[in-house]
């Protein structure tokens, strides 16, 4: 800055002291209706008394720094503003426009390729299903034939042996001649087994 | 006070706050298929259940649909904003997996996210001042080691304009 005026010993009150700084016209502690102070009654505003020749010295100065200053900030705005175009419009965003739909593009094979071995599994899995139902249907056809195969044998034993003990009935025909066959063959019934079924005691019939 | 619902913790902000899904800025909608039955299903179910409200609290914008017991097949379902579909199978894949899988796909990558943090950081640089609700302070008063603030406790004498103008009157 120019005038380096601060560069002295003085203590911290005196550097913080209202007159380093610029007046500002705030109303602070009163409103607008308050009255002036009793002790101020007599106040006479004086403005800082200006010494000419250093006000001149002075302005000089100040253009140039003013200039220089405002130089430097247009400076740094434009490089800023480049930036940021460069960020949003330029080629940097096309670039970055470019990675991320490669990007985006590898992303969708690398999904693309595991959905398909999801897919094969599922078809391998869906496949091994089918088989197995064919499997327990066919299983199921299968006993019940054999069911069927045994029922019927069953029934024609049944026939057949219906057929052997048919010729021992008694009929119309032989009826006189059984008849007399079991006038002769008289059987004794009375007889007591044991628990194996052997046949222990006979009792004569009378 | 206690916790409603089945897994309560699911209602925390510190669990909804866990999840590191950022969905990248093309993708609208999210639909989840899904079954209530079948072990294929079991992934997609624990995804709803315990991810997708993570999801959905990290990007509020993305609209997220559910349905239930309409294909025979469990999947996701991305809605892209210049039209696309992305299509991802869940069956027989555990919600862990689901969740990497999304993030690989469609998840913002770790190097924006922090470019991304960077920027939001210069904006609200923490050593300015102003309101408390969008500083860290409002006044150099409020530090400790600083000068308190006059409101409070007035200054040494020293330090005000009014006995310093005197002194210098005094002195003239």
């Amino acid at each position: 800055m120019f005038g380096v005026v601060s560069v002295r010993t003085a203590p911290l009150f005196r550097l913080l002291s209202p007159t380093c700084f610029q007046a500002v016209t705030v109303r602070g502690r009163k409103s607008r209706n308050d009255p002036k102070a009793k002790s101020k009654a007599d106040r006479v505003k004086v403005p800082p008394p200006v010494d000419l020749a250093e006000m001149v010295v002075l302005k000089e100065r100040f253009t140039q720094y003013e200039l220089i200053i405002r130089a430097l900030r247009a400076e740094f705005k434009e490089e800023m503003l480049c930036q940021r175009y460069e960020e949003e419009v330029g080629s940097l965003a096309e670039e970055k426009a470019r990675h991320e739909t490669e990007q985006h593009r590898m992303l969708m094979a690398w999904n693309d390729a595991e959905n398909e071995r999801l897919r094969k599994l599922r078809e391998h899995r869906v496949k091994q299903e089918q088989e197995q139902e064919e499997l327990k249907t066919l299983q199921v056809a299968l006993a019940l034939e054999k069911r069927m195969e045994e029922y019927i044998k069953e029934k024609e034993l049944e026939i057949l042996t219906l057929q052997e003990e048919s010729k021992n009935f008694i009929t119309l025909d032989n009826l006189e001649q059984r008849i007399e066959d079991a006038l002769d063959n008289p059987k004794n019934y009375n007889f007591a087994i044991d628990k194996e079924g052997r046949i222990v005691k006979r009792t004569e019939q009378k | 006070m206690p916790m409603k619902g089945r897994f309560p913790i699911r209602r925390t902000i510190e669990y909804l706050q866990k999840s590191d899904i950022f969905f990248k800025n093309t993708v609208k909608i999210m639909t989840v298929n899904y079954n209530t039955h079948g072990e294929l299903s079991e992934g997609a179910r624990k995804f709803v259940f315990f991810n997708v409200p993570q999801i959905q609290y990290k990007n509020p914008w993305v609209q997220v649909v559910m349905f239930k017991n309409i294909t025979p097949s469990p999947f996701l379902r991305f809605y892209l904003d210049d039209g696309s579909q992305v299509l991802v199978d869940t069956e027989g894949k555990t919600n862990k997996e689901i969740l990497q899988h999304v993030k690989k796909i469609l998840g913002k990558p770790e190097e924006v996210l922090r470019a991304e943090e960077l920027a939001k950081m210069v904006h609200s640089n923490p050593a300015n001042f102003g309101p408390q609700k969008y500083f860290p302070r409002e006044c150099m008063c409020e530090m400790e080691g600083q000068v308190p603030c006059p409101g409070l406790i007035p200054l040494p004498k020293e330090m005000r304009g009014k006995y310093k103008m005197q002194a210098e009157a005094e002195d003239a």
